[in-house]
């Protein structure tokens, strides 16, 4: 035993001598293994090299990286209409598209970012990955449909890409009638089909991730005992359970008036396109809490992580996931004030509104109270985490004028909105899950990653996402409409700014792709806990064997234990040499840099 | 609540998934995936109720007079045929229950035939509303469009001209509905209903098939000594909750789409035994 | 400490509780059931007017209830399944009430 096993030993006393995973982040873990063991150890990625094995597996960390290529995939069709719309903003009369060509593009970077990219991201891949290890099970409640699961969005979604390929959409993410159901010349039919099938994908994950936090909790392992990323997931998940369900039946009666030329919403014959509104909205708006809520998840982790503190508010965080999730499901109606929405009604929707706002604020509060007096360490997770945290409240905050009944007046369908919701989702979501896939990437491959050029991505895209959506404030503000090709030439200058920031941004996106592929061939191995961080999913083996854990952990330790006595001498002291069998002591995933 | 199977051997109740500690855990997973799974059916349900509510608010005295459109009988018909198709299904957890295979197979068959002869029925329904031309769209909306419907069918009369608004009107003769096109009701407004009532009843026949399908792929295990081992009832009857949940559903539907305007009993009778052949089938 | 507390130790003896009702509550609850459909029906083909519409959800309503609390075993289910089900009419409830405050006020116009 090192001197630091023994001064740890004295932090906790343990009722039962303390077997192989029953030890707290501040002992010193298992010695790592040797190469020859090494070698010879299987993993959940080396134990089957079969095509079938992989097709029709029914481990949940295989599926994880089976979301994580399709969705790094669809991100990048999502990313190419993205330019494409920036590209042609150059001009105020557009540069390289043709009208019906724009449409198509906003509405297909919207529908595939939004459904096939933040929508099924991190439940699809970290929780999947993580969820299980971090409850201590071996595997999700209901295996088989996890695959099922994955394989129900993988083709709806390819479904869903062909039909933009062949035809396009040009309706808009938003799909309103009458347009849509009677005037539009693109496969809204079809196109409606796939959103229908990979809906089923989200309400089958939801399903999973309950049962599983609810059944499948290991021994001492309490709700209050729980990372608060589980909380976030459960919470996404209640979210994608109540509200998917509405959208799916929405978009079978749009179909219906598409394929039929009789519908519901047809004021023909009386019927109501608000109607629509209302009943999409009712999904979309909880939708955009199903997308932030992992991130918020992902950001509890690595915050506490890199500054060495327990989090600030551990039941004000964990209720606060979930009253988002709830008061989420009240504030639909405030996408529709100016569409003819009753008054009496969107007073109640601008004041429910204002309610939402709070629960996150919650959040910042937390976050900003654990930095306070932490330990920080600026490696990637902790910059987009910081990002997070910067642009979120940004993003939170103008959603406030949005969602006031007379501001709104002026600003909705402006650029002020789009400006508003990139915000909260590039530089809230988005990071996040720059943060996530950065933080657990030891984890899920066993390797580490240049810090040096994680550093420099993360600060890339931080400064060229800033610049893309700030000018798009002021000339939101100044008046230009949102999906229009043609301005007035006085904002040229606020969208060619925008433009060029767009390509920073982009850069940016791309730079993870070559360090961390690159980091598998040429990564330093991780070991299990390369960050000193807390958790059950640390200590275990990276990459996990099959089945998690050697066998069913028991916790008898608090979640986030960084701010124990002693535990900055333990930092100091890992810091500082090497350790008696000359392993890696540093806590950052850092890499000799190359 | 009473068991009999107190003296039954622990070796009979069957093997725990891989993933689980114990066969309680196990069941407890299972039932509480599927309600979840039932929860987000309500929601999907709930949200074209909202739906067909909103209109209805709007449109009182035009969707009585769609609903006065319906066939009510057949309708009452498959209300008892779903009750009784619940009840065989919950007869068939108890037989999976203490291993009576032989049970459980009627039972299972039982509760699929009920389900076919719903969906025969229903069919029959469809058939019935196609036939006499309630089928929504290409309406004539101005005099003069009419009048070419008018003059079509006066030329040919074999002519199948669909024009919802004159076909309306006929049904809503025959069944002895009272209103008067125009002041009365809207005909235009009626296609609204008739939407509600294809479209709803549309997701109920869905739910409907998909659950004859679980049923026949129960049968089937059964058939193979699946249920053989007790602990697996669980799977009957987390079919069963989905069964019960889809008659649920019709039990909102009828009152709703089907008892909404005025009906008798008689007619409703009249109405069945059109549907089944036995009916005058008196002209339009 | 106390022993930890197991998620799967407190459900080990959910398998053995867990118990199927006899036949003869079956078929009682069957009748109760062909009772109200069959009352559902009368309300149906009468001309109560206005409260035929609260009539006849409300029947449809017991009838759910009964359904549920019997057939779908909500009699011998733990908490957390009737908070499922709470949830699931819960939020259904929301959207009725705030969809249908939008059609019975929108006619109104401002204050």
């Amino acid at each position: 035993m090192t001197a630091t096993e023994t001064q740890t030993e004295t932090i906790r006393v343990a009722t039962t001598t303390p077997g192989p995973l029953d030890y707290t982040p501040q002992m010193v873990p298992p010695p790592e293994p040797t190469d020859a063991e090494d070698a010879t150890r299987k993993n959940y990625l080396n134990y089957d090299y079969s095509l079938f094995g992989w097709l029709f597996t029914l481990d949940h960390k295989r599926i994880a990286l089976m979301y994580l290529a399709a969705v790094s995939v669809f991100f990048l069709f999502g990313a190419i209409a993205a330019g494409l719309i920036r590209t042609n903003l150059i001009t105020p009369t557009g540069a390289i598209l043709e009208l019906d060509q724009y449409n198509k593009a906003f509405t297909a970077h919207g529908t595939i970012m939004l459904f096939l990219f933040l929508i099924p991201v991190i439940p699809g891949v970290l929780g999947n990955f993580l969820i299980p290890l971090m409850v201590g099970a071996k595997d999700m409640a209901f295996p088989k449909l996890n695959l099922a699961s994955f394989y129900v969005w993988f083709f709806g979604a390819l479904f869903f890409v062909y039909q933009l390929l062949v035809g396009g959409l040009d309706t808009g993410w938003t799909l309103y009638p009458p347009y849509s159901s009677k005037y539009s010349h693109t496969n809204v039919l079809y196109a409606g089909l796939g959103i229908f099938i990979t809906g089923f994908s989200s309400i089958l994950t939801a399903i999973n991730i309950i049962a599983t936090v609810h059944k499948m909790r290991c021994p001492g392992m309490t709700w209050g005992r729980l990372p608060l990323f589980v909380w976030a997931m459960y919470a996404t998940s209640i979210i994608q359970l109540l509200g998917t369900p509405v959208l799916a039946v929405t978009v079978v009666m749009l179909a219906i008036e598409r394929l039929f030329g009789v519908g519901i919403f047809d004021p023909s014959i009386g019927g109501d396109p608000l109607l629509f509104q209302h009943m999409f909205w009712f999904y979309s708006h909880p939708a955009v809490y199903i997308m932030i809520l992992p991130g918020m998840g992902v950001i509890n982790e690595v915050l506490t992580c890199f500054s060495r503190k327990n989090i600030f508010g551990y039941k004000a965080v964990a209720w606060s996931s979930v009253g988002i999730a709830l008061v989420g499901f009240l504030v639909w109606g405030h996408h529709m004030f100016l569409a003819g929405q009753g008054y009496y009604l969107s007073m109640v929707f601008a004041l429910l509104t204002m309610l939402v706002a709070v629960p996150s604020a919650i959040k910042v509060f937390n976050w900003t109270a654990t930095l306070y007096g932490g330990v920080i360490t600026f490696s990637a997770p902790m910059i987009f985490a910081l990002g997070f945290i910067l642009l979120f409240t940004v993003g939170g905050l103008t959603g406030l004028f949005l969602g006031t009944l007379g501001s709104d007046i002026h600003l909705h369908d402006t650029y002020f909105v789009i400006a508003h919701f990139h915000y909260t989702m590039v530089g809230g979501m988005m990071f996040a899950w720059q943060a996530g896939l950065h933080f657990w990437w030891p984890k899920i491959t066993g390797r580490l990653y240049s810090d040096f050029w994680s550093r420099l991505a993360a600060i890339v895209m931080l400064v060229g996402f800033a610049l893309t959506f700030l000018p798009q404030f002021v000339v939101g503000y100044l008046g230009m409409p949102r999906r229009y090709p043609n301005y007035p030439p006085e904002f040229q200058i606020y969208n060619v700014l925008s433009t060029a920031a767009a390509y920073v941004q982009g850069l940016g996106y791309a730079m993870p792709i070559f360090y961390l592929t690159a980091s598998l061939f040429f990564g330093k191995k991780a070991g299990n806990n390369p960050y000193r961080a807390t958790g059950l999913e640390w200590q275990t083996n990276s990459p996990p064997e099959p089945h998690n854990f050697p066998e069913t952990p028991t916790v008898y330790f608090q979640p986030y234990e960084y701010g124990v006595k002693d535990g900055l001498s333990v930092v100091e002291k890992l810091n500082s040499g090497t350790k008696s069998d000359g392993a890696q002591t540093k806590t950052v995933g850092a890499t000799s840099d190359h | 609540m009473t068991t009999d199977n107190a003296t039954v051997p622990e070796t009979s109740y069957g093997p725990v998934a891989h993933h689980f500690n114990n066969m309680g855990q196990q069941h407890a997973t299972v039932r509480l995936g599927m309600w979840l799974f039932l929860v987000t059916e309500i929601l999907f349900f709930g949200a074209a109720f909202v739906a067909y509510t909103a209109y209805r608010i709007w449109y009182p005295k035009d969707f009585e007079a769609g609903s006065a459109a319906l066939n009510a009988g057949i309708a009452s018909v498959n209300t008892f045929l779903l009750l009784i198709s619940s009840l065989t299904v919950t007869l068939a957890i108890r037989c999976a229950y203490v291993g009576n295979r032989k049970g459980l197979i009627r039972n299972l068959i039982l509760t699929t035939l009920l389900g076919t002869v719903f969906l025969g029925l229903k069919a029959r329904e469809y058939q019935l509303d196609y036939v006499e031309g309630l089928i929504p769209g290409n309406v004539a909306l101005t005099k003069e469009a009419a009048e070419n419907v008018l003059r079509a069918r006066a030329d040919n009369p074999n002519l199948v001209v669909n024009n919802f608004n004159e076909n309306l009107k006929v049904v809503l003769k025959h069944n002895g509905f009272q209103g008067v096109p125009g002041k009365d009701y809207d005909p235009s407004r009626v296609q609204l209903f008739f939407m509600f009532y294809y479209g709803i009843t549309g997701l109920h026949v869905l739910h409907m098939v998909i659950g004859l399908g679980l049923l026949s792929w129960q049968i089937v295990l059964a058939m193979m000594g699946f249920f053989d081992f007790k602990s697996r009832y669980i799977y009957v009857e987390t079919l069963s909750l989905y069964w019960h949940f889809v008659d649920m559903v019709w039990m909102f539907v009828l009152p709703l789409l089907y008892l909404c305007g005025p009906h008798t009993f008689g007619q409703a009778v009249e109405q069945f035994k059109l549907a089944i052949g036995l009916g005058s089938g008196s002209g339009h | 400490m106390t022993t930890p507390t197991n998620s799967s130790e407190r459900h080990a003896d959910e398998f053995l509780s867990h118990t199927v009702p006899p036949t003869s509550t079956t078929l009682t609850v069957f009748a109760a059931l062909v009772g109200l459909a069959m009352l559902a029906l009368l309300i149906g083909f009468s001309e109560l007017g206005p409260i035929k519409v609260l009539a006849s959800l409300g029947c449809a309503t017991v009838q759910a209830c009964v359904l549920g609390y019997f057939f779908m075993e909500l009699k011998q289910a733990d908490k957390l399944t009737w908070l499922v089900v709470a949830s699931g009419f819960f939020f259904t409830g929301i959207q009725f009430v705030f969809t249908l405050t939008d059609y019975l006020t929108r006619h109104l116009g401002v204050l």
